[in-house]
């Protein structure tokens, strides 16, 4: 159950798209993801649904595993189509029963952000699957670098999240020890009403905090000793260089944004039935 | 009568996922009440996968389990029971402690089963004393002891529930030679006591060699083989194929032997070893 969280997972493959450099993974995942609220109609959609099709081809990671990632976000697009389906009311009345008024525009509102919100999630899902953390933070940091000269020194905040990536796993797997430690006593964490639940946490939690802290003394002293002063003058072994994929791949994003535009300019007008006002 | 039996047990992690591991493969023991028997096998060889099956915590892939001759998946109260019965030992159990005194701490599985406070505290003491912690100490905090006092506290822990089977996962690993003394003597004190049968996953063969009645090598997710302390360490060439080792002091006797002194192979303690050139000292009337 714990192992079925996939957002913000790393899935190791050997890929062009693995091997890009993490900043041109960034830029083009956050163009991609602005530009999906750009557009606003089903062929702009469309075209964007096949660049994320073509990314997920390319970079070799199984569709059911790319699928696995949309699980936890299906109450949010059920409540969104919802909403929806009950405000839009344009197009041809559909169903008019007692109170109920379901328009073919509310359908059609409720498809288009359905498919809006799971891009954008796919897309920022095939980021962290094909980037590893440690390679995410360092383009992070070096995006981030010129803020210094204003006064915010963001590499406190990459090594942090550094430190919490690396961490997942190791709690993950320490939840599932703990845990069966403790049933082995007779712990039992899945009956009994809410409080009676909750109380069962605490033997997971007490545990599972002071070993946290155990830890971090341990990771501060270990940097410590090795001469870590918050990142004053660190270089990097792995430095950040863009290569002749990563500018071809600048190249793409630039045509994919020009593409969003051009379908919004055309077919936003011509295809009457499908506008739909990204504002509504 | 066999007490504790598996039957074809296979188990798989991550089934149905690229990272799927075949991590038992096929395992059959059985095993008598009273004995103690010792799992040795190269890390990720299944030890600990199999011990966790023994008391019901993971649920075999394929395969069975008995205790006292009743599949122990029958029925969800009857796996909950056997939680109870098989009590079972983590390896590093000191940082799964989590109350406020050593007394409560100890305290959590008795209660669990749903015990009444004076056998609780019967319980507590009398498993407290088994494993050498002071009365003194039962107050304290479990984050205030030592290393090896943590551990004595966690074993008390699952001995307090006075389980039938004992099961230790690598009970001795990272303590010094005197804390590990102190947990196999404990645990040696606690067989002869209470003429229960105990488990333990262990690293090492000296150990081994000194206590078990009855030694399974695992390799690879299979049982590779079973039997008394001197069928196991006979075949020292198979064992360092395996990863493992035979006792330091078998060691020594294998090198006297090549080296053409007239010695018996078959050592496996230093008793046996002082005793096996005694008997030299004294055929070359050395003493
Ligand atoms: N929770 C788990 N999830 C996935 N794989 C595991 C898990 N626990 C153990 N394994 C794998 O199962 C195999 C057997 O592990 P284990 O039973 O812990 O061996 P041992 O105790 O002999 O070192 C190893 O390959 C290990 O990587
Ligand atoms: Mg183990």
């Amino acid at each position: 159950m714990i192992k079925d969280i996939t957002i913000g997972q790393y899935f190791p493959m050997n890929s062009p798209i693995h091997r890009l450099d993490p900043r041109t993974k960034l830029l083009f995942a956050t163009v991609y993801i602005v530009m999906t609220f750009v557009s606003n109609n089903f062929v702009g959609l469309l075209f964007c649904f096949i660049t994320a099709c073509i990314v997920i081809a390319v970079s070799k990671i199984p569709v059911k595993t790319v699928l696995k990632g949309l699980r936890p976000i299906l109450l949010i697009v059920i409540i969104t189509s919802l909403l929806q389906i009950a405000y839009v009311k344009t197009g041809i009345v559909l169903v008019d029963v007692w109170r109920i008024k379901i328009t073919s525009g509310g359908i059609l509102m409720a498809v288009f952000m359905t498919v809006r919100i799971a891009l954008l999630i796919v897309m920022s899902t095939m980021l962290t699957y094909t980037t590893s953390p440690t390679s995410l933070t360092n383009g992070l940091d070096r995006i981030f670098a010129p803020l210094k000269k204003i006064g915010i020194d963001f590499h406190t905040v990459t090594m942090i999240m550094t430190i919490a990536l690396r961490f997942i796993p190791t709690l993950i797997e320490e939840v599932d020890k703990i845990m069966n430690a403790q049933k082995s006593r007779g712990a039992n964490f899945d009956n009994g009403n809410i409080i009676k639940r909750a109380k069962a946490l605490i033997p997971l939690f007490i545990p599972l905090l002071f070993n946290s802290i155990r830890r971090a003394y341990e990771l501060a002293n270990a940097m410590t000793c090795r001469c870590y002063n918050g990142g004053k003058g660190k270089t990097t072994m792995n430095a950040l260089k863009m290569k002749k994929g990563d500018y071809f791949a600048v190249i793409i994003s630039a045509a994919f944004v020009a593409g969003v535009i051009l379908l919004n300019i055309y077919c936003g007008e011509y295809n009457a039935e499908f506008t739909f006002n990204a504002a509504v | 009568m066999s007490h504790l039996k598996t039957e074809n047990l296979s188990y798989v992690y991550g089934e149905g996922t690229p990272f799927k591991i075949t991590a038992l493969d096929n395992v059959n023991i059985d095993l008598e009440k009273g004995e103690l028997v010792a799992i040795i096998g190269h890390t990720g060889s299944g030890k600990s996968t199999l011990v966790q099956h023994l008391n019901g915590l993971l649920k075999p892939t394929e395969g069975k389990i008995f205790l006292d001759d009743e599949n122990i998946w029958e029925s969800k109260s009857k796996v909950y029971d056997t939680r109870f019965r098989v009590g079972l030992c983590f390896q590093y159990p000191e940082y799964q402690l989590f109350e406020s005194t050593v007394y409560k701490d100890i305290a959590f599985g008795p209660t669990n089963m749903g015990l009444n406070e004076k056998e609780i505290d019967e319980r507590v003491r009398s498993a407290a004393k088994y494993v050498g912690i002071p009365d003194g100490m039962l107050a304290k905090s479990p984050f205030d002891l030592s290393g090896g006092e943590k551990r004595r506290v966690a074993i008390a822990g699952v001995i307090s529930m006075e389980p039938e089977v004992l099961i230790l996962d690598e009970p001795t690993s990272g303590l010094d030679p005197r804390g590990r003394e102190q947990i196999l003597g404990l645990i040696k004190n606690y067989r002869e006591k209470t003429g229960k049968t105990v488990i333990i996953v262990s690293h090492s063969m000296d150990d081994v060699a000194r206590f078990a009645t009855k030694v399974i090598v695992m390799n690879d997710s299979r049982v590779e083989n079973s039997g008394t302390v001197d069928e196991i360490f006979e075949n020292s060439s198979r064992l360092s194929e395996i990863g493992l080792s035979v006792p330091q002091i078998t060691e020594i006797f294998i090198r006297l032997k090549k080296m053409g002194y007239p010695v018996s192979e078959k050592v496996y303690t230093v008793e046996q070893g002082h005793s096996e050139l005694m008997r030299l000292f004294a055929e070359r009337g050395i003493v």
